[in-house]
């Protein structure tokens, strides 16, 4: 060691630290015993697999099978998309999170004026039965799990385009495997009411919300009918005890609802799941991921009354925190990456979905999707992390924060019950003024270096020192183009005259408050349009945003 | 007559990710500016329609879903059809390749994510300072 740096051993810097966690809970310089209160490992923890569900939400966790990485595909059109799928498929992987493309998400066709510029670019278009059928190509809709990122009233249409597909293939609906995420609120950017209520009325999306629980819940067992959302709330700047606060509420409301129509709550729960964000705060994720799991357990057992432990059991899948990454430096987004892949690891996850570090630039490459697979290999393959179920449960410290989060996001719920559940906190704007509020804050911490940001407000570097990235290229006009044209050819090859009684049977199902999946299935065989079917859905409710 | 600069923000076509626009809203309002935000899904006839209404001084447009290409080409054919000339601000995830082409079109100032609140009040100052 030099002399100079011996000089400065001897008269340690001092750095000056924020001792709080990213939800501002204060953390101890230390935590003993005492930190945990009555802490009783048989009650608070359990068994993994087994009530509270503090460990896992399964007895072997990650011994058994690592978790899940699925592999988001969904561009330009639904055959590059099957071929992608193809592709992946004889590399091993058979679960897909089939991204959608925007103007498909609110439930446009690929040629309505309003899609202009959007077809393809951040996901698939489905605008007809057989674009459905083109994404299942090769395979059963038993064979292959996709995960679709959709809502309703969209993943109504969906739905039935699944329906109608497996009915085609023969393949049993009791057999029919994968995803709807069919969460009303949060599919779309998390915050602002104003993407649920800009193109179809709110009680409709709520109605076939609960329409495609119930045809689920009766027909097909194994297809998971809700993923509920948390991610994209989170990702509007909220902290995890609002994230943990704000999802759990908006899943028990639409429970709630799923109850009032008489489903059987030790039924419908088995297959509803989270998707939820994994930020940078490594300790309080962790913490939140067990907090959530036993808060939902407790509620399910003792609010909800349901007796099927399979219903008292919080799954969930991660996705790594895109607000987290930046655009200066952008490579050191992998190393975020990596932190919070080990967060959720801890927290046990059953899927996880790493952001690529160039998202701050533009939508991912391949490139850049390899390497976020690859970091969580490594975490699954090589760490050794894995290996152990819980390895931090019993940490004084994780076990306190997890105590503490829990109590904190039960006040929370027990705030949005004072103010009528969670959807009349979106209705009336509550959500978003806190959305809002954690905007600024954010915004200011940043501003004033309350929070470090490597690369933006600390350890910056000048642009030209940047190293350049490659960039996804984005063909939209000839996207839109050829989906313009697939879509008269469809039109002009069908049956005018059944496609008007199928178009009529929609108004009539909705007036009557039938369910809409299988008019919906009926239309669509007639070759009705994904467009057709939601400007039908409008009609029925004297509703128009054009 | 107030000196104070009005701007029109917006969002425009099918992307609803509005944690940047909200915040820009926020921190220009604290720099001085009368910020005239329209919400979502707008098209450029809307933009262009009340920006002309309103007077402002410039426009500015958020984009994280790579519709900026498409989106700000309409939003200039329009502002021309209108005979609106004010300095349009784009921000949001915009490629570097991109953002040059935007600047090109005519574009006045490219706001990357990630920017310090300090640093947009005075890029968009820079922008209103010039002749558009």
């Amino acid at each position: 060691m030099s002399a100079k740096g011996a000089a400065a051993g001897t008269a340690r810097d001092h750095e000056e630290q924020i001792f709080e966690t990213g939800a501002g809970i204060d953390i101890n310089e230390m935590y003993r015993p005492d930190d945990v209160g009555d802490f009783d490992s048989a009650r608070d923890l359990g068994e993994p697999g087994e009530f509270p569900f503090t460990r896992g939400p399964y007895p072997g966790m990650y011994r058994e099978r690592i978790w899940t990485r699925r592999f988001q595909v969904g561009f330009g059109s639904p055959q590059e998309t099957n071929e992608r799928i193809k592709y992946l498929h004889g590399q091993g992987a058979n679960g897909f999170v089939i991204t959608i493309d925007l103007p498909t998400s609110y439930g446009f066709d690929s040629d309505d004026p309003v899609a202009d510029g959007e077809v393809g670019v951040t996901g698939v278009p489905i605008s007809t039965l057989e674009d459905m059928e083109t994404l299942y190509d090769g395979f059963g809709p038993d064979a292959v799990s996709y995960a679709l990122s959709i809502r309703p009233p969209v993943s109504s249409v969906t739905l039935a385009m699944l329906a109608a597909v497996a009915e085609k293939k023969n393949v049993p609906f009791e057999k029919v495997i994968g995803t709807q995420q069919n969460d009303p609120f949060y599919q779309m950017s998390g915050g602002p009411l104003q993407t649920i209520t800009q193109f179809f009325p709110l009680d409709g999306t709520l109605r076939l919300c609960v329409d495609n629980i119930e045809f689920i819940s009766k027909n097909m067992p194994r297809l998971n009918w809700m993923v509920t959302n948390g991610y994209n709330l989170r990702e509007t700047g909220v902290d995890a005890i609002q994230d943990g606060a704000f999802s759990l509420g908006h899943a028990f409301a639409i429970y709630r609802r799923a109850r009032e129509r008489g489903l059987d709550v030790n039924l419908f729960p088995r297959k509803a799941s989270f998707f939820l964000s994994c930020s940078i705060d490594f300790f309080e994720e962790i913490a939140k991921f067990r907090a959530m799991r036993r808060l939902y357990a407790k509620t399910m057992r003792d609010e909800f009354g349901a007796t099927n432990p399979e219903c008292w059991r919080l799954r969930f899948s991660v996705q790594s925190a895109g607000n987290t990454l930046t655009r200066q430096q952008p490579q050191v987004n992998i190393i975020r990456a990596s932190v919070e892949a080990m967060a959720a690891v801890f927290g046990g996850a059953q899927s996880i979905h790493l952001c690529s570090y160039d998202e701050a630039h533009g939508l991912p490459t391949e490139e850049s999707s390899r390497i976020a697979l690859r970091t969580q290999q490594v975490i699954a393959y090589e760490s050794g992390i894995t290996k152990t179920i819980d390895p931090l449960g019993g940490s004084w410290y994780v076990e306190s924060l997890t105590n503490r989060m829990e109590a904190e996001i039960r006040a929370r719920l027990e705030d949005i019950d004072r103010r009528g559940g969670m959807i009349d906190c979106i209705r009336e704007g509550w959500l978003e003024q806190q959305i809002n509020g954690a905007r600024i804050k954010n915004q200011a911490d940043l501003d004033s270096g309350r929070r470090t940001l490597v690369g933006v407000n600390r350890f910056t570097i000048a642009p030209e020192d940047e190293t350049p990235l490659q960039i996804h290229k984005i063909k939209a006009d000839v996207w839109g183009a050829r989906r313009a044209e697939y879509l008269r050819d469809y039109r002009a090859g069908r049956d005018a005259g059944k496609w008007a009684e199928a178009m009529a049977r929609i108004e009539l199902a909705w007036k009557a408050g039938d369910n809409m999946v299988p008019v919906l299935m009926d239309a669509l065989k007639n070759k009705a349009t994904m467009g057709e079917c939601h400007e039908a859905m409008r009609q029925a409710q004297s509703w128009s945003f054009r | 007559m107030s000196m104070q600069k009005r701007i029109l923000l917006a969002k425009m076509g099918l992307d609803c990710h509005d944690t940047g626009i909200v915040t820009v809203a926020q921190i220009l309002r604290d720099a001085g500016y009368e910020v005239v935000y329209l919400g979502l899904h707008n098209d450029a006839r809307q933009v262009v329609k009340v920006a002309t209404e309103e007077d402002v001084d410039a426009i500015g447009i958020s984009f994280l879903s790579g519709q900026h290409m498409t989106q700000v080409r309409r939003l200039f054919d329009e502002m021309r059809r209108a005979g609106l000339a004010v300095p349009v601000i784009c921000g949001g995830i915009i490629p570097d390749e991109d953002a040059r082409a935007l600047r090109e079109m005519g574009v006045a100032e490219v706001i990357p994510a990630g920017t310090l609140s300090a640093e947009v009040a005075r890029l968009v100052a820079g922008s209103l300072a010039e002749p558009a």
